[in-house]
């Protein structure tokens, strides 16, 4: 019997029981919806996370000391160890772009006028390269050496006025000292720009390490100098919440060699895997050879200098991220097994009740085969409606997940294919011992049959 | 096959079954049935009517002795070749007309063509001729719940002369009809008898077996006699001596009261005869 002939018969069974057909495609429709919408969550998630790596980030190296056995995220366990003079030996070395210190400045407030806006963490000092040109709206980087400042439309945007280039805005720092900085450039986006900062929308505010780094430090030195040994001590001895240090702990160390940061950013010439790692290497020699500041502090063998671009930073999240959608998807794939024993059960029901016309059909020359092709189908129909039904329905339930969460949406699209595949599979698998049992009804018992 | 060759040659054919005894369904029957022959088989319950059938009807294979369909010895042949003879040489006619329910009139009539890889066009073209020559081409798109007892068995026998066979087996064709409707269908298959199609035709009732040519009677699995009427066609009179000079049977007859004579007034359908 030809292919196109036994569908349009097993559209006809299958049509001839609605409600029965809609129910038994319901298993399969919720079981492919739930992994079609999972897997377009935990991509869109991932996209939300990777695709913030802007490509000249790709070039970045994000560096820090921290004890060897530290798990966690970036700047986990750091310590302060590299010094200005690091730096600028760091941007003299070939394979090496660039070199500049990142730390969070303890602000508590942002103010223009009258208006004042909070800023819990949000103000950092870096390098002028820190924030890219191409990720500046309006405006232009800041330059070292000026009291000059980016910011992120999130703090332009919390002003009664909106902040424009050429705005003075107050910085209040947590000792209570103020400084005045000019908005020279906005950013395009209230993303965070490197894994230091995070990647969620937040207000953000970049100035030069210079001054304000060595200026926030000169102004909290009075209050740090009091918990010093406290915050040393908490550094030591519980290494897993170091990522929370604030300003005062990275630079209250070594007084004697001058600024340490906890943080630094080496820029390689090109984001390609050779340049990456040319200016790791260059970077990791330099660090721990005796011309060094840093040298003194890793001698120790407590810390250990890691190197790491945002791609391989993230990796590890990325990995958490992958197991628990696996898991979540492993459940939905559960609910679509369940979905395939109801085709199986349904195909069971209905063998039974069309003995008899499995009957006349033998009789009238159907050939095993043909009554197998028909069984077949009809599972194989149900699977496959079920399966495009479920992903229709899982892409909806992802696009509106993503909306929600506000992620950018990403379809796996090789996840759709697989589903429909999944749905044939479902079919055949469900359907072959039915059909099986269909095929061998004999057909004298069959035509006797009421 | 050659043209004299006849559509069924049934040669000492023996179908037994091992149950709690040895039950000789079929014990031995040899029959000829000649192209464009019209047999009726008449026996009480138990005498192998239904096993004939079914042997004739590739359905069955015998224990032993051979049939040969249209040229073809069934036992030799594997059961996939069976079927498919099945599906070119035989057509059946049940009494429970055995049409698939969610068909429309149209498609019962093509679906054994569509078993033969029959193109769709094709099909329908065919079945659509036949339901014409049946008297139903205005039925062609009802589903059989919408169509008369009567109407659904000219379905069924247009759709078992659909692939042409060598011969169509007909299961107590008008068992389920009242008396009325009864008539159409047996004058139905005298005029595809006529037109030259091989008819075998099992009934317990008298009547409808006196429209054949001749009768097989059949008894625990024997034949125990064949009797030849005399005018098959028109089965308006009682039949008498066969032309092999076979007495006319009685056996039915006493409980039908005559009822081969004037079936078609027949006011209630009679009692199923002696072997119920």
């Amino acid at each position: 019997m030809k292919p196109l002939a036994l569908l349009r018969l097993a559209w006809r069974s299958i049509a001839g029981h609605r409600l029965r057909s809609a129910l038994t495609t319901l298993g399969v429709i919720i079981g492919v919806a739930a992994v079609i919408a999972f897997v377009t969550l935990g991509a869109s998630l991932q996209a939300g996370i990777v695709g913030d790596i802007s490509p000249d980030d790709q070039r970045n190296v994000y560096g820090w000391a921290a004890d060897p056995g530290t798990e966690g995220g970036p700047l986990a366990g750091a310590q302060p160890v590299v010094s200005e003079a690091d730096l600028a030996a760091l941007e003299e070395r070939s394979g090496i772009d660039a070199a500049y210190g990142y730390a969070p400045l303890g602000t508590q407030a942002v103010a223009t006028g009258d208006s004042v806006v909070p800023l819990g963490d949000g103000a950092f000092a870096t390098g002028p390269t820190y924030v890219r040109e191409d990720d500046i709206a309006t405006g232009r980087q800041f330059e070292q050496g000026e009291p000059e400042a980016v910011v992120n439309p999130a703090v332009a945007g919390a002003f009664e006025s909106n902040v424009s280039v050429g705005d003075e805005l107050t910085l209040v720092f947590q000792g209570g000292e103020t400084r005045t900085v000019t908005v020279v450039g906005i950013t395009d986006t209230s993303e965070g720009l490197s894994p230091f900062e995070g990647f969620g929308q937040s207000p953000r505010l970049y100035v030069p390490t210079d001054p304000f780094y060595a200026g926030a430090d000169s102004a909290a030195d009075e209050e740090t100098d009091g918990n010093e040994s406290a915050e040393e001590s908490e550094a030591d001895g519980n290494a897993s919440a170091p990522g929370e240090d604030d300003p005062g702990n990275e630079s209250d160390g070594e007084a004697a060699a001058g600024t340490r940061y906890t943080a630094i950013v080496v820029e390689a010439p090109s984001a390609d895997d050779a340049a990456i790692d040319r200016a790791k290497e260059q970077a990791r020699s330099y660090l721990e050879s005796d011309a060094s500041d840093a040298s003194a502090l890793l001698a120790s063998g407590e810390l250990e200098i890691v190197l790491q671009t945002s791609t391989q930073l993230l990796s590890q999240l990325q990995d958490i991220l992958g197991l628990l959608q696996n898991f979540i998807v492993g459940v939905a794939a559960i609910s679509l097994l369940v979905g395939s024993i109801g085709i199986a059960n349904i195909m069971l029901v209905s063998v039974t009740e069309r003995t008899r016309e499995i009957g006349i059909m033998k009789a009238v020359g159907a050939q095993n085969r043909d009554v197998l092709g028909l069984f077949l189908m009809e599972a194989i129909v149900l699977g496959v409606i079920g399966a495009i039904l479920g992903t229709a329905l899982g892409l909806a339930t992802g696009y509106l997940g993503a909306q929600y969460i506000d992620l950018p949406l990403v379809y796996p699209l090789e996840y759709v294919a697989l589903a429909i595949a999944v749905g044939v599979l479902v079919g055949v698998f469900s359907g072959l011992y039915p059909a099986w049992k269909a095929a061998r009804t004999d057909p004298i018992d069959a035509l006797r049959y009421e | 096959m050659a043209p004299s060759e006849p559509a069924v040659t049934l040669d000492d054919v023996r179908k037994t079954y091992q149950l709690a005894e040895t039950v000789h369904a079929l014990d031995g029957v040899s029959l000829t049935l000649p192209r464009g022959s019209y047999t009726a088989i008449m026996g009480p319950s138990g005498s192998g009517k239904s096993t004939l059938m079914n042997v004739i009807g590739c359905l069955d294979t015998p224990t032993e002795g051979r049939v040969v369909i249209d040229g073809a010895d069934v036992s030799t042949l594997s059961g996939r070749e069976r079927t498919r003879l099945r599906g070119i040489e035989i057509g059946f006619v049940f009494q429970t007309f055995n049409l698939m329910p969610r068909l429309t009139a149209l498609e019962n009539v093509a679906m054994p063509q569509l078993f033969q890889n029959v193109g769709r066009t094709d099909r329908n073209e065919r079945a659509r001729d036949l339901l014409d020559r049946v008297g139903l081409a205005d039925r062609a798109d009802h589903r059989p719940n919408e169509l008369s007892g009567g109407q659904r068995q000219r379905v069924a026998l247009a759709r078992a002369l659909v692939n042409d066979p060598a011969i169509v087996l007909a299961d107590e064709p008008s068992g389920n009809l009242d008396t009325e409707t009864e008539a159409g269908i047996l004058d139905l298959f005298a005029e595809f008898h006529d037109a030259g199609t091989t008819l075998l035709v099992v009934s317990h009732e008298r009547h409808v077996a006196e429209r054949a040519e001749r009768i097989v009677h059949l008894l625990d699995g024997k034949i125990e006699r064949i009797e030849a009427l005399n005018d098959a066609r028109n089965g308006s009179g009682p039949p008498s001596a066969g032309p092999d000079g076979t007495p006319p049977s009685t056996v039915g007859r006493d409980e039908h009261g005559g009822s081969a004579t004037d079936r078609g007034t027949d006011q209630e359908e009679p009692d199923r005869g002696p072997d119920r």
